[in-house]
């Protein structure tokens, strides 16, 4: 029997008991309905929403204007805007704190001669203010060039330029800014209690095969190093097949209900969520694995593994802290350290903007830790796994490989 | 040929393995015999590759214990071990392909063996939930389900009730019949006298008798028990060959050396009276193995 062979035989064992279990499955659909109806509440509330909220035509729209409209940039404002109400103000100070203020019903702010002015986005399905102050903009520049005597060919050029600058008030980012925020969240959230469910579960898995005694017989067919790798790769193809049950559901009820509304980019986005569980799965259980060989009784479990819970709980402080600051120092450095990695690096794809060289480096970095840990744990395994009693003390383990 | 070879073994301070030499050869039974910490369940986990000895090594038909020998052993730990949670038949057919069986094969023999053993009304049972008589079975059968040529057998008879001893007898039985090579340790020393060609003493780590039953018997020597009507003066007149062991009343016990007849001891004795009682008796294992372990061993050996 080949190698390979061994692997998959324990692999395909631990899928199967964890299968049986009723809990496991029950809780898994349970929460994965959840997810599902979760993300049918954007469409919901659209349902519901008040129609001022949708912009159709005949509707006038409000601007807040600094400066002196005269008729010919009212024609050419109300030509790309629909009817427009014009509510003169003071100065640009005045026109933010109107847009920023949601009873005045203002829907964009005009400087004249210098920018104009948009609200960023709300929900998931903003955008529709930017497009408007792109065009508002662009008709106010067309009339500038005209009256300076402009020809049709210098119409074109204009069109095809940013004429303005287009501003939005409270973001700095595209429209799904938001959708990239709950993704951040969600990743950090779940990354964090699925990596401890899982390094609970595979010492769980160590302890009753020390406990009963059958270790000894596995131990005598199979390599440990194989029978290691074997649980890993079985628990990992679990967790990972759990976590696409959990939110490809939710996933494809957000596609196919607001089909039209998903931010670009959102796909890529999950996709790279995912290899981040997947490294961060990795490395967690691997370190598991060596940590869980040490111990014979399920009461020993939570304490053996504090090192890992330390090191996850750091990584899923510092990824919740860049969710505000994606791309300060601190979040860089974590970005880089393997064990906080999966949960810093989520974060900094979603909300922030990790160079290549970032993201392909700690990518790097992450796999040769987890190569290194696996090494370490296999070794440690190897020390730990036929000693069942009390607790072995992990030099011990690392210095005798076989007892 | 399964071979210890000098197997050397220490934990800490406690010498568990101090050169132990002894082999056994396909189609052999062996039973394998030592008072409490004597070393035998530390070599049985070196021949099967649980332990790792500090000096010495064990043999398979001339090669090292590696892992495709190990595929090729059926093995029973001390502490016995199964899946709690994990049924019967599923277990086994488990345990046989990790041995390297393949699929359809270890089904068929998963099968055979649970209606062997009697399990099959509990082929569906997860293991935890059978008596410990019927666990036990289970981990024979997970001994036995991926078909080895070489078993190596931890007090396979601890435990077990009369009827689950016969079956077991029978089928180690049967298995060295095959040709398998079968050593398995015991305290039961008549059930191995009853049932093993070959025995290995082990005490305080070394081999202190090793051979086949019937002749290490013989080596013992006979004992003759003789009551004589009219007194025990005629032993004063024992011929060659035969020493005095023991006098009570008019009972005498005489060990007989190693090929020496009875006749002229009962020719001596017939001079004193009329003979009332006559045995020949071969001596026990259990006489053989205090004699040659020292009684002082069953007392003051800690426990393994």
């Amino acid at each position: 029997m080949t190698r390979r062979q061994t692997i998959t035989l324990i692999a395909g064992r631990e899928v199967r008991q964890r299968l049986r279990s009723k809990l496991f499955v029950w809780s898994t659909i349970l929460l994965s309905v959840a997810f599902a109806v979760l993300a049918l509440v954007p469409t919901l509330l659209d349902a519901f929403s008040s129609p001022d909220d949708e912009v159709t035509a005949g509707d006038v729209t409000t601007l807040a204007v600094v400066g002196e409209l005269d008729p010919v940039r009212r024609d050419a404002l109300t030509a790309v805007l629909g009817p427009i109400e014009v509510q003169p103000v003071a100065d640009e100070a005045a026109a933010r704190d109107l847009l920023a203020d949601e009873d005045a019903d203002v829907s964009l702010g005009i400087v004249l001669g210098e920018r104009v002015l948009a609200p960023a986005p709300t929900g998931i399905f903003g955008g529709a203010g930017e497009l408007r102050a792109s065009e508002a903009a662009e008709a106010l520049a067309l009339v500038d060039v005209l009256e300076a005597g402009g020809s049709a060919g210098v119409v074109d050029e204009v069109l095809g330029l940013q004429p303005l600058e287009v501003e939005l008030i409270g973001a700095d980012d595209p429209a799904d800014a938001v959708a990239r925020i709950v993704v951040a969240n969600i990743g950090v959230v779940f990354l964090f209690g699925l990596l401890m469910f899982y390094a609970s579960m595979i010492v769980n898995g160590i302890i009753e095969e020390k406990g009963s005694r059958v270790v000894e017989l596995l131990v005598e067919a199979v390599p440990v190093r194989q029978l290691m790798a074997g649980k890993v790769l079985g628990l990992g193809t679990i967790a990972v097949g759990q976590t696409l049950a959990l939110f490809l559901p939710a996933a494809a009820v957000l596609v196919i209900a607001n089909r039209e509304v998903i931010p670009p980019g959102l796909g890529g986005l999950l996709g790279a969520t995912l290899l981040w569980f997947v490294l961060g799965y990795a490395f967690y259980t691997l370190l598991c694995a060596g940590l869980g060989a040490l111990v014979s009784r399920p009461e020993e479990a939570q304490a053996v593994l504090t090192p890992a819970t330390m090191l996850a709980l750091i990584g899923y402080f510092i990824g919740f802290a860049a969710i505000q600051a994606p791309d300060a120092t601190w979040a860089v450095i974590a970005g880089w350290a393997p064990p906080t990695a999966p949960f810093v690096m989520l974060v900094r794809q979603a909300v922030g903007s990790p160079t290549a060289i970032e993201l392909i480096g700690s990518i790097l970095l992450l796999v040769l830790a987890i190569g290194g840990t696996g090494l370490a744990a296999a070794r440690v395994y190897e020390g730990g796994i036929l000693r069942v009693g009390a607790r072995v003390r992990l030099r011990d383990a690392w210095r005798s490989q076989r007892i | 040929m399964l071979e210890f070879q000098d197997l050397r073994r220490s934990f800490g301070d406690v010498v568990a393995l101090d050169g132990l030499t002894f082999s056994v050869a396909p189609g052999e039974l062996c039973g394998f015999l030592g008072p409490n910490g004597a070393g035998k369940t530390t070599a049985m986990r070196c021949a099967v590759g649980v332990t790792t000895p500090d000096g010495g090594q064990v043999r398979w038909r001339g090669g090292p214990i590696d892992i495709e020998v190990r595929r090729r052993t059926g093995y029973m730990p001390e502490e016995r071990g199964l899946y709690p949670k994990m049924r019967v038949h599923e277990q086994l057919v488990y345990l046989a392909r990790l041995h390297g069986m393949a699929a359809a094969d270890a089904d068929a023999s998963a099968t055979t063996w649970i209606e062997r053993l009697g399990l099959t009304d509990r082929t569906g049972s997860p293991v935890e939930e059978l008596s410990l008589g019927n666990q036990q079975r289970v981990q024979l059968a997970a001994a036995l389900v991926h078909d080895p040529e070489l078993l190596v057998l931890d007090e396979p008879f601890s435990g077990l009730d009369p009827i689950a001893t016969d079956v077991m007898s029978d089928v180690l039985l049967e298995r060295a019949r095959a040709g398998v090579a079968v050593v398995f340790s015991s305290h039961q020393l008549d059930l191995v006298e009853g049932l093993c060609q070959k025995v290995a003493v082990v005490a305080a780590g070394r081999l202190v008798l090793h051979g086949e039953v019937a002749a290490l018997q013989a080596v013992g020597g006979r004992r003759l028990r003789i009551q004589v009507d009219g007194g025990t003066d005629w032993t004063a007149r024992l011929p060659p060959g035969a020493e005095l062991l023991a006098l009570a009343d008019d009972h005498v016990t005489v060990l007989l050396q190693p090929g020496e007849d009875a006749g002229p001891v009962l020719d001596v004795a017939r001079t004193q009276g009329r003979l009332l009682d006559v045995h020949l008796e071969q001596p026990r294992l259990s006489e053989l193995f205090r004699a040659a372990v020292g009684n002082g061993h069953l007392d003051t050996q800690a426990s393994s």
